[in-house]
């Protein structure tokens, strides 16, 4: 359906950037066959354990990100209009916003389950099945399916990794995150049961409770993230971990232009692209527009996420846009 | 790196586990190792064609007490009964002075989450069909699995079809 996507918006994708997102729609949509699989294989054995239920309802949450990724390639794919004369690029921050509000209210909700539960000493129970013939505990079928699903999201998980980065996606290196730490919520659980197998109770709400609280954990950092975007925070690389370097490389681009006295540049996050406006003091206190036009071009030759850029001259540079970052 | 210390910790913890001989499932409150050649403290609640009850001999019969007295000798346990209503038998497990309830309960029984409810046996004689259900106190799970497999294993098993 998206495997043609060959544009965002105004812009249009380099090789690269159209195979990074054709291989990440394939690993989404592996994902959710794969996530659909592991909700049913639980369901068939989830049974009275607190951790089971935390780890499964996990599982469905995880479902959430990867439907918002697609819907959100639909409408970012349009080009801008009147209407939205950025783009829909902030269709993907919605999304982001509304994975991470979801994990933050049902792990928080799990984990206040998970807690009265210990509070209150309540002793799950977890039965038999027959099967073939054999009495047996429901426990041990619990441990094999989760050792059986913990295998997945390591693939996925590193292969979201990788693809992240090349399409500055936030959606996508998030869920990639996500899915890496998955094998503590499947550990955990088993820990949960095997502790219920032996008689400690309590195991199982405490495993529950570390699970909940690893949701509740994600989607303060989704949607933390995706906020910040949201409410125009300077351009982040993927990981949020510094400020993008394109600022700098585009500041120091107009530097280096002979009629350009003094550089700044304001750059948001719009999505996976970025909104640049560039402020320059020429220096004889007047500009040819062929030479704006010319840095304009040059800008946006720098990379394709910086598609969308203005140059503007003026007198003095805006006060936010130099010195060093105030948190 | 991580994965690996994934891995030692469940197998420590299946080394600590092994070492200690305990038996999986567990009960946190050690019920089925003290009914075991003890009391089994049963509560029943009269039903039509499950369980009987003689109020002048103060003797439970039918096809449910007959299963309960059974699982009993074969824990080489005495079964010592109380009558009384499905709420007073919940409340009793929940407190701790039964080890186990039935009555006409089915496995659509409201009581679950404040009990241990078996898997339903509708092979029971008498049971017209009906997934019966045995109440035990919550989270017990070695009295569960024991009992489960004791009913798995009744010769009324597999003859009845429902």
């Amino acid at each position: 359906m998206i495997s043609r996507m060959t544009s965002m918006g105004r812009t249009d994708l380099p090789p690269e950037q159209q195979a990074a997102l054709r291989s990440a729609v394939r690993w989404v949509w592996f994902t959710i066959a794969y996530t659909c699989v592991t909700i049913a294989l639980i369901a068939l054995v989830v049974g009275g354990s607190q951790a089971m239920k935390t780890a499964w309802i996990e599982d469905m949450l995880s479902l959430i990100p990867q439907i918002s990724f697609l819907i959100a390639l639909l409408v970012i794919r349009r080009r801008p209009t009147r209407g939205f004369p950025y783009g829909l690029h902030r269709a993907m921050g919605v999304g982001h916003l509304v994975a991470g509000v979801a994990l933050l209210a049902i792990g928080g909700s799990l984990a206040v389950e998970s807690l009265i539960g210990l509070l209150r000493g309540e002793h799950p129970a977890i039965g038999t099945v027959e099967l073939f013939g054999q009495t047996i505990w429901l426990g041990w079928l619990m441990v094999a399916v989760m050792s059986v699903i913990v295998v997945g999201p390591f693939f996925y998980g590193h292969a979201k990794a990788k693809i992240a980065p090349i399409l500055h996606n936030k959606v996508l290196y998030a869920d990639a995150d996500m899915a890496k730490a998955d094998w503590t919520t499947t550990v955990a659980s088993i820990v949960g049961v095997l502790g219920i197998g032996i008689g400690w109770w309590w195991l199982d709400g405490a495993a529950a409770l570390f699970i909940s609280a690893g949701i509740v954990w994600d989607g303060w950092r989704n949607a933390r993230s995706a906020v910040l975007d949201l409410m125009d925070q300077r351009a982040r690389t993927h990981d949020d971990a510094a400020p993008h370097p394109l600022a700098d490389r585009i500041v120091q681009l107009l530097r280096s232009q002979p009629w350009v006295a003094e550089a700044s540049v304001r750059m948001r996050d719009m999505g996976q692209v970025f909104h640049v406006e560039a402020f320059v003091v020429p220096r004889r206190g007047g500009v040819r527009l062929a030479r704006v036009e010319a840095a304009r071009s040059q800008i946006a030759g720098l990379d394709w996420k910086v598609q969308d850029v203005v140059v503007i001259p003026v007198v003095e540079l805006p006060e936010e846009t130099r010195g060093k970052e105030r948190p | 790196m991580r994965r690996l210390l994934a891995i030692m910790m469940l197998m420590l913890g299946a080394t600590v586990l092994t070492g200690c001989g305990v038996s999986i499932p567990a009960d946190p409150e050690g019920t089925l190792d003290r009914v075991s050649g003890g009391v089994l403290r049963a509560g029943a609640s009269p039903s039509d064609g499950l369980v009987d009850v003689d109020v002048r001999t103060d003797t439970v019969s039918g096809p449910l007490a007959d299963v309960v007295d059974g699982f009993a000798r074969s824990r080489g346990a005495r079964v010592e009964w109380t009558v009384a209503s499905e709420e007073e038998l919940v409340d009793a497990l929940e407190k701790g002075r039964l080890d186990l309830a039935v009555g006409g309960i089915t496995d659509a029984t409201p009581w679950s989450d404040r009990v241990s409810v078996t898997r339903g046996f509708p092979g029971i004689p008498g049971a017209d069909g009906r997934s019966v259900v045995l109440l035990l106190p919550m989270g017990e799970n070695a009295l569960q699995s024991a009992l489960e497999a004791y009913l798995d294993d009744a010769p009324w098993q597999g003859e009845e079809a429902p």
